[in-house]
């Protein structure tokens, strides 16, 4: 059926949205093509498969990613999909391995995705060239810390432009540490919900429902800290910009900014002491503490040095990375992967999980209630007959350029919502413009034509 | 001294009974000041000073999870699920110190607005006689799905 | 709307038959929310299910969510369940009683009028907040009839009188002639689903053709209960032939799409064990409903009829009044359909006649009963044949030509004639070829000024 064009400038306003944009398949279409079938969209990191072989299943929108380390170290993002009849190469979630072989006609694939063999070559002629059909690589990979991004389109901003300003906030997320020092090998929180992907985007940097969602874990935090005899004001930071500001690094990277013990302190006393296990560490170590102080850094290596959205779809909370996977237009998946560092003592490393632990996972004490209003969202999303509209406006009079330029709010204001809302209407109105040199080579499936390795 | 297995089973049972009914404070009551309440991620052993648990709560811990479910605003349980569960499959040996570990299957079926949701596993349980009476000191939960996506589990499994 | 292909109703609906389009087609399901249940009156809940102040209940308008409250005036209010802020639901229990909505995530809390109470830190908004203009939303048109409450999301159209029409007499024979408050709706809910199109259930609700043989084991489970138990009562007995051509039931056409099976047997009591409790009313209302009653029928009619109901009515689109029950035909997409049927008992009968009202109901209906499944049955039997569409045409021509007036014009037929289907069918035409409404209407509809 022909599909209308969708005028998106009367779904996003700069003070409201529209519930559409929540619960149109059309719309859903349109964000996996546009955004995330063509921009940078983050994949993994190295410290998932720290060794030659070891593999992980990724998706880059609904497109199904081998993400892979091979024998030469690079990490390697191959499209999971058989090149002579399409079936799936790869079909363990993770693990090593030394080549992908098809089950169905024995196509075998390097760690590169190079075609290593198929079975009884002579049927074909001389027109069959083996380098022609490698396993598809996504066009542009690239790397910052250790976080690899993928694209699919052959052409685009770089990912450096593409980060800007929130490469800082990657900077601080690892406590400054090189690529194989963070080590993602804690397994995952995995949880999936009825709902819009966005819903849980915009409510990781949402410094307004805290107070309210939230009221159960910050009350037992309160109530900890009088047994500990401690003078944190746990409700108190999430009011005024007190302890923390909203902030707009531009891009659709947004960030809540503060800096105040929160997940950790639900552990048991004594909270082991940070210090740095090697020479490495000690140079990260004495550079964070310089910065922000021996108290701080020591925290924040305990239980995460930022909040911030890397646009569209990695969130980094705390002391993990999380990915939003958009499944359906009212169905979504997430995963949530803590990481260690390798110059952390265990004792540190163990507290790190621990701290992580009390806010989320589906046995968490904060994380499920915000699923639980994602899906409350959806439902009430469906009264759109006479008020349709999503409100964004809250501190709108009072935002304010911060001395490095990025646009600041109170910490319950909604700078964040109206910075994501931003960019993505940027990016889903790009195809308007004149320029519009990629387009042919962005659409899925891809495999319909080889990509070529030039990356 | 022979383990009184019609004992150890009528506490497993009324141990899930607790957790079937969102009696918290009941089902607090049965625990040891050492309590371990565990359930791994991603697969049944692991490390849990390596790789993170679904639940891993120590005695404070445990209380901390009870206050909050009390507190009315515990959102991902208004309103609770409503579950029962057979347990079954159980199996008993004798530990050190008197202690007794007892392994059990089960499956639960939990219902929260309108949906059921089927999770089944096995159970170890190590009991302890205080005062006469078993209490529970350590109860690691091996779900099936511990791998799998799972939107909520709040409930007490 | 939506920039597809316009579907031409009159070519799917015939005066004699059907085609079986109108229960697969997602596109005509958005047409009927659009044209029929966002647009038109829809009954929503009964007064009697929020008796005190604070009570509610989450309903639907179509696939609107739609929270039906009592407030401290008593009047009872219809709000959207949905917060103005970033659309939550503020309400999100079946059922209860609150002082207020409070949305969970940010924490904006309503009155029970649905008028926002206030907000946390207020502050963050400017002057051109205005707090009064972010209550929920209310459902434009509320309108009630003895108690049964009706709503409109459409800020113009007919009154409520005038879609009732003739089918408000129905509705007082289904209380017994109570007053709005003097229903009760508390003896919980049968709820089942299935797998097919909502005009299914619909339809066959007011099927008069069909009780022999789709509820051939009911039927023969009541003959053998009658032949083992004469029953002490006088009142007219269920027989066989009550549902054959000749009975001494009719099919009757009552206008706007509202129909009705009137017969004046007995059908769900005469399971239940002797002996019957008398009809007795316990105050002076109820000896006025009871004595105006047996004026308007009979004695022992009006006994049968507040022992196991009244009358059994279609109030179109989805309202049906059966037995003591008010069952809601909620459509959810176009395969999928909730049902809920809601009895009822009356303030001023005995505890005893009440119970036994209960009794015959729970012979009939309900996911365990002895009749209802089978008809669900049938409507995913016909779901699953409607894909074999190469003679796509179902047939509703019985009876159609032997019409007759009764004595106030409406049209019935025997109790087996299809005049019912048809009185549905074209009340559901006429809805659906309806020009899209008021302007009123139109401009308030999203969808339409979103797309360009």
């Amino acid at each position: 059926m022909a599909r209308t064009k969708i005028n998106y400038r009367a779904l996003v306003k700069s003070d409201r949205v529209h519930s559409r944009l929540y619960t149109d398949p059309q719309i859903f279409d349109e964000e996996l093509e546009r955004i995330f079938h063509r921009g940078w969209v983050f994949v993994g990191h190295r410290g998932e498969v720290p060794n030659p072989g070891d593999f992980r299943l990724k998706r880059i929108g609904l497109c199904p990613v081998i993400m892979v380390r091979d024998g030469a170290g690079k990490v390697n993002l191959l499209l999971n999909r058989c090149r002579h009849r399409g079936a799936t190469v790869c079909n363990d979630e993770r693990g090593n391995t030394r080549a992908f072989r098809c089950a169905y006609h024995g196509w075998t694939y390097k760690l590169d995705g190079s075609l290593a063999g198929v079975p009884y070559p002579e049927a074909y002629d001389e027109g069959f060239r083996r380098e022609e059909f490698g396993l598809t690589h996504v066009p542009r990979v690239a790397e910052y810390r250790g976080f690899v991004f993928g694209s699919l389109s052959p052409a685009g901003i770089t990912l450096e432009q593409h980060l800007g300003r929130a490469r800082e906030q990657i900077d601080l997320f690892v406590g400054l540490s090189d690529a194989d020092e963070v080590m993602v090998d804690c397994g995952a929180h995995k949880y999936d919900y009825r709902a819009n992907w966005k819903l849980q985007v915009e409510n990781a940097m949402d410094g307004y429902h805290a107070v309210t969602l939230h009221e159960s874990f910050l009350g037992v935090l309160a109530e900890r800290a009088r047994a500990q005899h401690a003078a944190d004001d746990y409700k108190g930071q999430f009011e005024g910009s007190r302890f923390a500001v909203t902030r707009d690094l531009g891009g659709g990277h947004v960030m809540l900014d503060y800096w105040n013990r929160l997940y950790d302190a639900l552990n048991d006393d004594p909270i082991p002491e940070v210090e740095p296990t090697t020479a490495r560490g000690r140079i990260h170590f004495d550079e964070l503490t310089r910065r922000f102080g021996h108290l701080r850094a020591a925290h924040n290596l305990m239980q995460g040095m930022t909040h911030t959205l890397i646009f569209p779809n990695l969130i980094l909370i705390g002391v993990q990375m999380r990915v939003v996977h958009p499944v359906r237009v009212d169905h979504s998946e997430v995963a949530v992967y803590p990481v260690r560092l390798d110059w952390l003592s265990d004792a540190v490393n163990a507290t790190r999980l621990r701290g992580h632990e009390a806010f989320f996972g589906p046995a968490g004490f904060g994380g499920p209630d915000d699923v639980e209003v994602f899906e409350r969202v959806q439902t009430g999303l469906a009264a759109d007959r006479l008020a349709p509209w999503l409100m964004l406006s809250r501190g709108m009079s009072r935002e304010r350029r911060d001395a490095d330029g990025t646009l600041i709010g109170e910490r319950t204001d909604e700078v964040t919502q109206r910075g994501i809302w931003r960019q993505w209407m940027k990016v889903m109105t790009h195809e308007d413009r004149p320029r519009r040199a990629t387009r042919q080579s962005v659409r899925l499936p891809i495999g319909a034509h080889p990509f070529h390795q030039s990356h | 001294m022979a383990v009184d297995r019609e004992k150890v089973e009528q506490f497993i049972y009324h141990e899930a009974r607790l957790t079937d009914e969102n009696r918290y404070d009941e089902w607090l009551a049965l625990w040891t000041d050492d309590a371990l309440y565990w359930v791994p991620c991603g697969r049944d052993d692991i490390d849990p000073k390596r790789e993170i648990s679904l639940i891993y709560d120590d005695r404070t811990r445990l209380e901390t999870r009870i206050t909050r479910l009390k507190s009315g605003v515990a959102h991902a349980q208004e309103p609770k699920s409503r579950m029962r569960r057979i347990v079954s499959n159980i199996e008993i040996e004798e530990g050190a110190n008197g202690e007794i570990t007892a392994f059990a299957n089960f499956m639960l079926a939990e219902l929260r607005r309108g949906v059921q949701d089927i999770f089944a596993g096995r159970t170890i349980y190590r009991l302890r006689l205080v005062d006469g009476a078993f209490k529970l000191a350590y109860k690691k939960v091996l779900l099936v799905n511990n791998d799998e996506y799972i939107d909520n589990l709040t409930f007490l499994i | 709307m939506n920039g597809r292909a316009k579907i031409d109703y009159n070519t799917l609906v015939k005066t004699d038959r059907v085609n079986s389009r109108v229960y697969t087609d997602p596109q005509i399901f958005e047409d009927e929310l659009e044209r029929i249940f966002h647009r038109g009156w829809v009954f929503v809940g009964h007064r009697g299910e929020v008796p005190n102040p604070g009570d509610f209940r989450l309903k639907r308008i179509g696939l609107q969510p739609v929270i039906m409250v009592r407030d401290h005036a008593g009047k009872v209010n219809l709000l959207l369940n949905r917060c103005r802020h970033r659309g939550a639901v503020v309400c999100h229990e079946t059922r209860g009683n609150a002082r207020n909505f409070r949305c969970a995530y940010h924490g904006w809390t309503y009155k029970l009028d649905g008028s926002l109470a206030g907000v946390p830190y207020p502050e963050a908004y400017d002057d051109s907040f205005r707090r009064e203009e972010y209550g929920l939303t209310r459902v434009p048109r509320v309108a009630e009839y003895r108690g049964f409450v009706f709503g409109s999301l459409s800020p113009a159209g007919i009154t409520l009188e005038e879609h009732l029409g003739r089918a408000a007499r129905e509705i007082d024979m289904f209380v017994g002639l109570s007053d709005a408050e003097e229903i009760e709706v508390s003896s919980g809910i049968n709820k089942y689903d299935f797998k097919a199109n909502w005009k299914l259930a619909v339809e066959n609700s007011m099927d008069g053709y069909h009780p022999n043989v789709t509820h051939e084991s009911f039927v023969s489970a009541v003959m053998e209960r009658i032949k083992n138990n004469p029953s002490p009562e006088h009142g007219a007995v269920f027989d066989p032939n009550s549902f054959a051509a000749g009975s001494y039931g009719f099919a009757k056409d009552l206008g706007g799409g509202h129909v009705m099976l009137d017969y004046g047997f007995r059908i769900y009591d005469p399971l239940n064990r002797d002996p019957l409790p008398p009809v007795r009313a316990i105050n002076a209302s109820g000896e006025m409903h009871l004595s105006d009653l047996r004026r308007r029928t009979s004695p022992e009619r009006a006994a049968d009829m507040l022992r196991e109901g009244g009358t059994h009515t279609l109030v179109f689109p989805n309202l049906i009044l059966i037995g003591l029950h008010m069952r809601v035909v909620q459509p959810l997409s176009v395969d999928y359909t909730e049902v809920c049927l809601y009895p009822t008992t009356l303030k001023w009968l005995t505890p005893e006649v009440n119970q036994i009202r209960l009794r015959s109901h729970e012979a009939f209906f309900g996911s365990a009963s002895l009749g209802g499944p089978d008809d669900s049955e049938i409507f995913e039997r016909i779901q699953t044949a409607a894909a074999a569409d190469l003679e796509p045409w179902n047939i509703i021509s019985r009876g159609l030509g032997k019409e007759r007036p009764d004595d106030e014009g409406y049209l019935y037929g025997d109790m087996t004639s299809e005049i019912t289907q048809r009185a549905i069918w074209r009340q559901w035409k006429k809805m659906m070829t309806q020009d899209a409404g008021t302007a009123a209407t139109r401009k308030r509809g999203s969808r339409t000024s979103t797309r360009s």
